[in-house]
């Protein structure tokens, strides 16, 4: 029975940031990492630009094999883990094989949501999260012309915008009133949307698709108004879930991921979960969120791995932060924290000119979030300052006019 | 006795002062390094020194250091580094040498350094007398005093071979008086090189202690503290030092038994009985004084009176034994020192003899003479005083001691 | 061990926002400057943007595309131009504002040190922007042997543990060494009963012989042909300035062949931070108490790397470990020269315990002593004079350094003006020795003008030539 100290679960930022924090701590505690991909470790948030032909299917892996020749840590593509057994300490695999371990990490991740609109599981459609769902995707948009999306969240969008340049026509249903739900302001969102208006692309928001049919090799989906849109292919993307089906019966406590504390422990013990598959702390909130983004991956990872590795003297996490960033047809759209946030308690303030858009919101002085349209600013800094809940005291002013400048003096002098 | 057959003894008879015949004793020793600052009256000696380096009849490194303290200094990373070392020095340099001359002994460094002794200040004083040396008894010097010109010679040779001993370790003085001796002409032999290298055999001088990237240690690591293994450390360093002491009488004698047996020149080790046999009183002295006392008991013994001498050539570690054994059949003992013993308000080697006389059985009375102080003449009149004096305490007279003999000189 | 790298380090107070680093950077790169600075605090102070290089870096660590990589050899985080897809989730890992789009046709840029051989450093006229060769440092020194145990008993936060251990590694076992007592042998180096906490040979000299006895071995080796020994000596400024002073002036008056370190932390602090000839004055000292007639030490101290100048040593320098690159280029320079003749190293030491700095801002006050021109970084031979190794120049005032020391705190404006007037007055003739000209300070100025030549001569003017005494 194949077995390792650290047994990882997954392959993509989650579980290649435990590796390295553990490795940090422990140089060579046996370590193997499993995933169902068959490729070498890649990131889901490559494909977009896979499915354009920016990247090549090859060129986008993060780590190659030396990697894990020179970590010490055995890669297991293909292997996809069916059930855990927490008592026993085994992961079962979709062929039998099981493993044993001594710490356990759920880094399984998500995978799209498929709504339940009616008949569309009885017609052909594209998710993308995957390296082979882009391959496909590029594939079959390269013989049609015309494509619809559900769903203008990221993943819609920046597939549409794909499409769109490759020349197809492109229509996107959103249930909600604007792009990005959730993610951007109505201020932000109108921008992107011109964007998106002025390369052709119909934006439907405010629709929910109601019924999907086949239609002579492509679909037709009937939105609430009545109106039936028609495309040679079909995108879903209308979020994600949590991938725990296989920890069904393990005893590990979920939630809309996997549970986990500030040190990223489940409920079981020596078993942990990082990234999209797990349900942590959220810093805004104080509530326990399933973010979804990669830097939120990568910190629990981190997290997750020197915990593993026994590391006692971690300060407790404070939460994961939204922190977005865009570019569609080349316009950046950049948000952190809290930056659609109104109401009691905030203080915004919209700047909108012709060329760009900014939005900032503090709170008691202090900032919550931001976001920008056609005005990228340090993201990371902005998350300092929100994460350290800096007082912006007298600068208040000097940071409105100019963040950028004012993020990188007060990090200038706090790093010194 | 005489030399081996296959070495010349002597390679050239020199009519040279007490000075120069020190710097050639210390040159036939060959010294590696050799540190030099000038003081009267040991100047000249240290010229001779440079002198000698310059004209390549000595190959040492001439160091020509900013002060006694320095001099004493550099010969200590020298002789820790490997290297035989000399110098010279006198009073006024001795006492600003101070500080590392305490430390020598301890360290157990090999070395030795000519004293030219002279009267220390103040009163302001440039003139010979033993305060210097005498001050300096108790530090852990060996010291020996020469009585002549080729003895001094003689004596630093026979002081490497004393110091180096592994059985002794410590440096020694080799004292000779200033002005007199100093500067005061008469015939030397110098021995040949061979002579002498043969004598001294090879160097090995830091052994036990060393600066040497090939031995790394630390030298004289702090010791002591509150109780526990740093005192008893301590302790046992202090015991080794009067251990090589105690060990150096013996030492002392076989090397100036070699050293006769090589030259022809055999120097009473220790002590010197002069015309001791059947003694009545008997007169103890140090250094160059000797000669006009020996003139003295001579004059004494023609005028009938049961007159002997006994001279000391080694002060420390001092030969309380034998001295008592010399002095155990006369009735009474005049002392005659060049220093004063502040503390005991009479000479310094008047308070040594008395103590070693404690250990017979009868007790004779001593009385202690000072002269010679500030470059003063100890005339042959003076010792026939101090030997009228004391024949005069034999029969039982009291007198009040010290006795100064040069108090009015005119 | 691991492996370090060398690293571009800005000094804010020098800093006087001309931009020229961002116009060679922008020229170099044909595209937005990767540097960035931008107003500080106040008006005329500046901060910076720039890559770190991290060794930890969060920005490749988000990138899903593969497209940044730390790079083992250099230390670089490279980007690639083929991987990257301008996400931007790059600048969501960067704290330092180093990783951002490029205005112009919005790719990512960053700083990738030009090689090793930054434009940006080049064009940078104050100072502000050095290249730090710290990690080149740790990498030839790195590997090589500690001569002194693990835990030796300094205080927290000792500076002169860092010298001692900085120094010897890169003297190596080949080396006899000095320390004389102080808080060198105090911690430990030369053992305690009979055990030693060095590895080469050392020996506790007097505090007052360490040069002599230096001389001493040297002569012996010397003369036995082992002239390739380094004999040195790491001794506090009491040993050297005051009591050991005729040892270490007759030794460089002679020319005697050994390495001399003067770890100055002002005092007599191991025996419990006493005043020596090198404390300076207003210090508070426990033999210079601060009460209601006396206010801590009422006389400057003396500047012992200036006498062995006028020694003509084969080698003096000051130095700092605020500036270890620095301080490593002049030890390789002192030991050469320590082979030819006497070579001073003076190297200045705040001591947390005597000086009362927190032990984590003894870096810090070092980095400030020598920003604030108390202490000036220069060297010396004969052949080639007196240069300062850091410009004296743009210096931040002497009281923000003093604010920084305990032993200072009790100092009035009197005070604090006459330890500026003076600190002005040594870097004046410390450029007049250099050969630059010197801005007399306000001191100086308002003096009468002194002159050698006679009444009514003009007084010559000041020569543009350096110092060979
Ligand atoms: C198109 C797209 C665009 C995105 N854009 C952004 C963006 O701009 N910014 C951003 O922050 N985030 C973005 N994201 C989200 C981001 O990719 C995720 O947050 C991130 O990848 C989460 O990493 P993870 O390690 O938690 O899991 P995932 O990346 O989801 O990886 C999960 C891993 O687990 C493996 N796995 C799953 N189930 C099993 C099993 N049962 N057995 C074995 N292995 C299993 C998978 O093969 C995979 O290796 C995007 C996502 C997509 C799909």
């Amino acid at each position: 029975m194949p077995e390792a100290k650290y047994l990882l679960v997954g392959s993509s930022h989650a579980g290649l940031e435990a590796l390295r924090a553990i490795r940090r701590l422990d140089a060579d505690g046996s370590m193997a990492m499993l995933t169902k991909d068959s490729q070498l470790p890649y990131s889901p948030t490559v494909l977009p630009y896979v499915m354009s032909g920016r990247s090549k299917p090859d060129a986008v892996i993060l780590r190659d094999r030396a990697f894990f020749d020179e970590t010490g840590c055995v890669y297991a593509p293909g292997q996809a883990a069916q059930s855990l057994d927490t008592k026993a300490r085994l992961v079962t695999l979709a062929d039998g094989v099981q493993w044993r371990y001594e710490r356990l990490l759920i880094a399984t991740g998500a995978a799209p949501a498929i709504p339940p609109i009616p008949g569309l599981q009885s017609v052909p459609f594209h998710v993308l999260r995957t390296l082979d769902d882009a391959v496909n995707l590029r594939t079959r948009m390269g013989l049609a012309r015309r494509a619809v999306v559900l769903g203008a969240g990221l993943v819609g969008l920046h597939a549409a915008e794909t499409l769109a340049e490759a020349g197809l026509a492109v229509s996107v249903i959103e249930m909600k009133n604007q792009v990005l739900p959730g993610y951007i302001d109505a201020k932000a969102s109108e921008r992107i949307e011109a964007a998106f208006a002025s390369h052709g692309i119909k934006l439907l928001l405010g629709r929910t698709a109601t019924q999907v049919a086949a239609l002579d090799g492509g679909v037709s989906v009937t939105t609430d108004d009545g109106r039936a849109i028609e495309g040679d292919m079909l995108l879903v993307a209308t979020g994600v879930k949590s991938c725990t089906e296989w920890l069904a019966g393990s005893g590990v406590e979920i939630d809309r991921g996997v549970l986990v504390d500030d040190r990223m422990r489940t409920s079981a013990a020596d078993v942990w979960a990082a990234g999209d598959v797990a349900q942590g702390l959220d810093f805004a909130s104080g509530e326990r969120q399933v973010l979804g983004i990669i830097p939120t991956a990568v910190e629990q990872g981190r997290i997750a791995g020197f915990d593993m590795a026994g590391d006692a003297k971690q300060k407790p996490w404070a939460g994961g932060l939204p922190v977005n960033t865009y570019r569609f047809f080349g316009r950046p759209a950049v948000s952190v924290g809290q930056a659609a946030a109104e109401g009691d308690g905030f203080e915004v303030v919209e700047q909108e000119q012709p060329r760009k858009y900014r939005r900032i919101v503090l709170a008691d002085n202090r900032l919550v979030g931001i976001i920008t349209v056609d005005d990228p600013f340090d993201a990371g800094i902005m998350g300092e300052l929100i994460r350290r809940r800096v007082d912006l005291g007298a600068m208040k002013d000097a940071f409105l006019a100019d963040p950028t400048q004012v993020g990188r003096r007060l990090m200038s002098e706090m790093w010194r | 006795m005489s030399a081996p057959a296959t070495l010349k003894a002597t390679s050239r008879t020199m009519v040279i002062d007490g000075n120069e015949a020190a710097a050639w004793g210390a040159a036939l020793s060959r010294p590696d390094v050799v540190a030099v600052y000038p003081i009267t009256p040991q100047s000249s000696l240290v010229e001779y020194l440079a002198k000698f380096i310059a004209e390549g009849k000595m190959d040492a490194e001439l160091m020509d250091v900013e002060g006694e303290h320095s001099v004493l200094s550099v010969l200590h990373g020298a002789c820790l580094a490997g290297g035989r070392t000399y110098s010279a020095t006198s009073a006024q340099g001795l006492a600003y040498m101070f500080e590392p001359y305490f430390r020598t002994p301890g360290l157990r460094l090999p070395m030795v350094v000519s004293l030219v002794t002279r009267d220390s200040v103040t009163p302001c004083c440039v003139w010979g007398g033993q305060q210097d040396a005498m001050t300096v008894k108790e530090v852990g010097w060996i010291q020996m005093y020469c009585e002549t010109q080729q003895e001094i010679c003689d004596s630093i040779p026979i002081a490497y071979k004393v110091a180096e001993h592994a059985d002794v370790m410590l440096p020694v003085n080799v004292c000779h008086d200033g002005n007199y001796l100093s500067y005061g002409v008469a015939r030397v032999d110098l021995p040949e090189q061979e002579v002498v290298d043969a004598f001294l055999g090879e160097k090995n001088v830091n052994w036990h202690a060393c600066l040497d990237p090939e031995r790394p240690m630390a030298v004289d690591p702090l010791t002591g503290g509150a109780g526990g293994i740093g005192p008893s450390t301590f302790v046992r360093y202090r015991k080794g030092q009067c251990a090589g002491m105690a060990a150096a009488l013996d030492v002392i004698v076989a090397a100036h038994e070699d050293w006769g047996r090589r030259t022809g020149r055999y120097w009473s080790p220790l002590i010197e009985d002069y015309r001791m046999e059947d003694a009545e009183v008997a007169l103890v002295t140090i250094g160059s004084m000797t000669g006009a006392a020996k003139d003295a008991v001579d004059d004494a013994r023609l005028d009938g009176r049961k007159v002997g001498l006994v001279k000391i050539k080694t002060f420390r570690p001092f030969p309380a034994k034998v001295i008592a054994k010399a002095l155990s059949k006369v009735k009474a003992v005049g002392v005659v020192d060049r220093a004063v013993n502040f503390g005991w308000n009479c000479g310094p080697v008047f308070q040594e003899v008395l103590a070693a006389l404690y250990a017979n059985p009868t007790r004779v009375p001593l009385i202690s003479f000072i002269g010679g102080l500030a470059g003063a003449d100890i005339t042959p009149e003076h010792f026939g005083r101090a030997i009228a004096d004391t024949v005069r305490v034999a029969a039982g007279e009291t007198m009040s001691s010290p006795i100064w003999l040069n108090e009015f000189d005119q | 061990m691991s492996i370090a790298f060398d690293t571009i380090a800005f000094r804010a107070p020098k800093c006087d926002g001309c931009g020229e680093c961002m116009k060679a950077c922008s020229a170099v790169k044909q595209g937005a400057s990767r540097i960035s600075i931008v107003p500080g605090a106040s008006a005329g102070a500046f901060e910076m943007a720039l890559c770190r290089q991290c060794g930890d870096p969060k920005c490749v660590m988000v990138c899903p595309a593969g497209a940044l990589t730390k790079n083992g050899a250099s230390g670089v985080i490279d980007w690639s131009a083929d991987k990257c897809v301008d996400c931007l989730l790059c600048t969501s890992g960067c704290a330092y504002g180093a990783i951002s789009a490029d205005p112009v046709g919005g790719r990512v840029i960053k700083c990738d040190q030009c090689g090793g051989d930054p434009a940006c450093v080049s064009a940078c006229p104050s100072g502000a922007l050095e290249w730090g060769g710290a990690g080149s440092i740790y990498n030839r020194f790195g590997e090589m042997e500690d001569m002194f145990v693990p835990g030796l008993a300094g205080c927290q936060g000792c500076n002169s543990e860092l010298i001692m251990r900085h120094v010897m590694r890169r003297v190596g076992r080949n080396s006899v060494l000095a320390t004389p007592p102080g808080c060198i042998p105090g911690m430990g180096s030369v053992g305690y009963n009979g055990k030693t906490g060095t590895k080469v040979p050392v020996f506790h000299p007097l505090l007052t012989n360490t040069a002599s006895m230096l001389a001493g071995i040297r002569r012996y080796y010397d003369k036995v042909g082992r002239k390739d020994i380094v004999v040195m000596a790491l001794a506090g400024d009491g040993g050297t300035v005051d009591c050991g002073f005729h040892a270490v002036s007759g030794a460089a008056e002679r020319g005697e062949k050994i390495l001399y370190v003067c770890v100055d932390n002002e005092g007599y602090m191991n025996t419990g931070m006493q005043r020596s000839g090198a404390t300076p004055y207003g210090s508070w000292t426990s033999t210079t108490p601060v009460g209601d007639k006396l206010k801590g030490k009422t006389q400057d101290a003396k500047n012992m790397p200036m006498i062995m100048v006028a020694h003509r040593a084969a080698y003096v320098a000051t130095a700092s470990t605020a500036y270890m690159e620095e301080l490593y280029d002049k030890l390789d320079r002192a030991i050469e020269a320590s082979f030819k003749g006497f070579s001073y190293l003076h190297i200045y030491s705040p001591c947390p315990t005597g000086w009362r700095v927190a032990s984590n801002k003894v870096i810090e006050a070092c980095r400030m002593s020598v920003e604030s021109n108390f202490v000036t970084l220069w060297e010396y031979t004969p052949e080639a004079g007196l240069r300062f190794t850091r410009s004296p120049d743009r210096p931040i005032p002497v009281v923000d350094y003093a604010r920084t020391i305990g032993k200072y705190r009790h100092l009035d404006a009197d005070q604090l003006a006459h330890i500026q007037a003076k600190v002005d007055e040594q870097v004046a003739l410390l450029k007049r020795l250099a050969g630059e000209v010197a801005t007399a300070p306000a001191a100086l100025a308002a003096a009468p003008a002194r002159t050698s030549t006679p009444d009514g001569a003009a007084t010559p003017p000041l020569r543009h030539e350096t110092f060979r005494p």
